[in-house]
């Protein structure tokens, strides 16, 4: 589990200076809100391109790409600062392995994870992908039973590839959409978002294209098809994400464990012993009668148990 | 399940002059050949491209495709003449769902082929994807389990979305030649195909582009990053996958069954009762006996046995 030691955010020099700009500006109002830190969190499948997202943002090769196979099951953390402001960036592996969620990557997940702060969670995935099945709900599924439902106000869907020409007979921003629409429904679904808290806490949804053959504009800015430098726009996302009163996702002890079953239903227990009680003695069912006790003293009313019964001892 | 009755293959009017040319001259020589008739199934998993495949190679758009839903598990059989020369293709639902094998969707191709030959084995998958996987083992598991291993010496692999632009660091041949390695090697691991029938039977890979946005060459062909006109080289390819002496696959109910369990290992059976006999029944009577022979037997059971002579 490699983690680096906070170096100074250089690869931010490898920017246009239009990017370096809107980031300063952006990490500016961050301090201003008293965020010093911010702890980002690429999850996802396989070969989407959560490594190469990192290596974008950071604006250097931190983490290996490799177009064919997976890195393994090493979760890494980088750090950089630039002007006070520190950014950790933890790029994870692919969830999915041959069909089935992994588990033991979430264990090495949730160990890598233990007593840090996560302040946003990007969800990675293709834009030029076309179908959503329940594998992807059983991923949502598993990074909600691994965080709490609570990670989800904090995140943010992060779709690679955007400079993709689209299928025949849907444009650009039709392709988008229907796309964005079919992942969040998926999330919603697997989270068990409501509709009140999915208004709460819409999760928005950013394009990213990390090859070097990203078209550029004038100011040499990496640019998405509709025109918008994705860089700063992706930082701004997040920015937005952190301000929308939230609380990040502390994972501790506890979050990792998950609920204790022991404690579930601990309160029906006495209810339940007590309901027991009386159904064995029988109150409810035994009749009372008026009888004649040992003494000779009529009308004295006894629950009729069958050892008191004796058949010349009983005038009803 | 749609079988469409074989018509016309007016599509073929849609390619460039070129591209008729050329698939005409191929038509042509599988006629040569006494191949007047061909059955292609395309197979994969879902959204990579089958259903667009099928569409371009008959020039109509025959099978509906859709983005972002799989088409329900209806396969669909599409025919086709040409001067004499019959066309079949068989596009088929994704073999994949939610991460499984899709079994269901395995039964009901099988069903809908029972009675067909096929000539051809279309194995489509998209050429950006970057993970070959277990998964991809299991569909050539599934595949090689249904058809039975030989339908390999009949099949090529098909990779769609041909005009892409490879990840940084490689150039497009690279890419594709990695690809395609890694892919083959997965259809030889999970098809169990040893080095030896491999080389006998190598599996093309053919590149596929269904996009209105294929570039074209001066004829209007459609064509690969290359420049090669890929409708012709697919049939090309498929009519070299034809004439490389494999017999093609009947789709019987004996196919489809698979081998009955019971046959397997039936020739043991005698031998191991023939072995059960000889070394342990006779072995155990032959053991009793030398036991009863050399036992000691106490006085007053040779008394009831009337062998104690007269010591009582």
């Amino acid at each position: 589990m490699a983690a680096q030691i906070a170096r100074e955010w250089s690869g931010i020099q490898q920017f246009p200076v239009a990017t370096q700009n809107k980031l300063h500006e952006l990490l500016g109002k961050l301090k201003l809100e008293n965020v010093s830190t911010l702890t980002i969190l690429l999850m996802g499948k396989g070969g989407v391109g959560k490594s190469s997202t990192v290596n974008s943002i950071l604006g250097e090769r931190v983490a290996t790409v490799n177009a064919f196979q997976s890195e393994g099951l090493r979760p890494m953390m980088c750090s950089r600062t630039r002007a006070g402001f520190t950014l950790n960036i933890i790029d994870t592996p692919g969830l999915v392995e041959g069909g089935y969620v992994n588990e033991q990557a979430i264990e090495i997940i949730k160990r890598f994870l233990l007593n840090k702060i996560i302040d946003v969670l990007l969800y990675v995935d293709r834009l030029d992908a076309y179908r959503v099945d329940s594998l992807d709900k059983q991923i949502i599924k598993a990074i909600t039973d691994t965080f709490g439902k609570r990670i989800w106000q904090r995140s943010l869907v992060v779709l690679t590839h955007a400079q993709l020409s689209p299928p025949d007979g849907l444009n650009y921003d039709e392709f988008f959409n229907k796309r964005s629409e079919t992942l969040l429904k998926c999330i919603r679904s697997g989270a068990r978002i409501n509709k009140q808290e999915f208004e709460d806490f819409p999760i928005h949804v950013a394009l990213v294209e990390n090859s070097g053959r990203c078209n550029t504009n004038a100011d040499g800015e990496k640019i998405l098809p509709g025109g918008t430098a994705w860089i700063p726009q992706l930082v701004e996302v997040i920015t937005t994400v952190i301000a929308n009163g939230s609380k990040p996702i502390m994972v501790d002890q506890k979050l990792i464990e998950g609920p204790n079953p022991n404690e579930r239903g601990k309160f029906f227990i006495p209810l339940i012993l007590a309901f027991q009680f009386v159904i064995l003695d029988a109150a409810f069912f035994l009749p009372w009668v008026e009888a004649v006790d040992t003494k000779g003293n009529a009308g004295v009313l006894v629950r009729v148990e069958p050892r008191h019964i004796a058949p010349t001892q009983l005038r009803i």
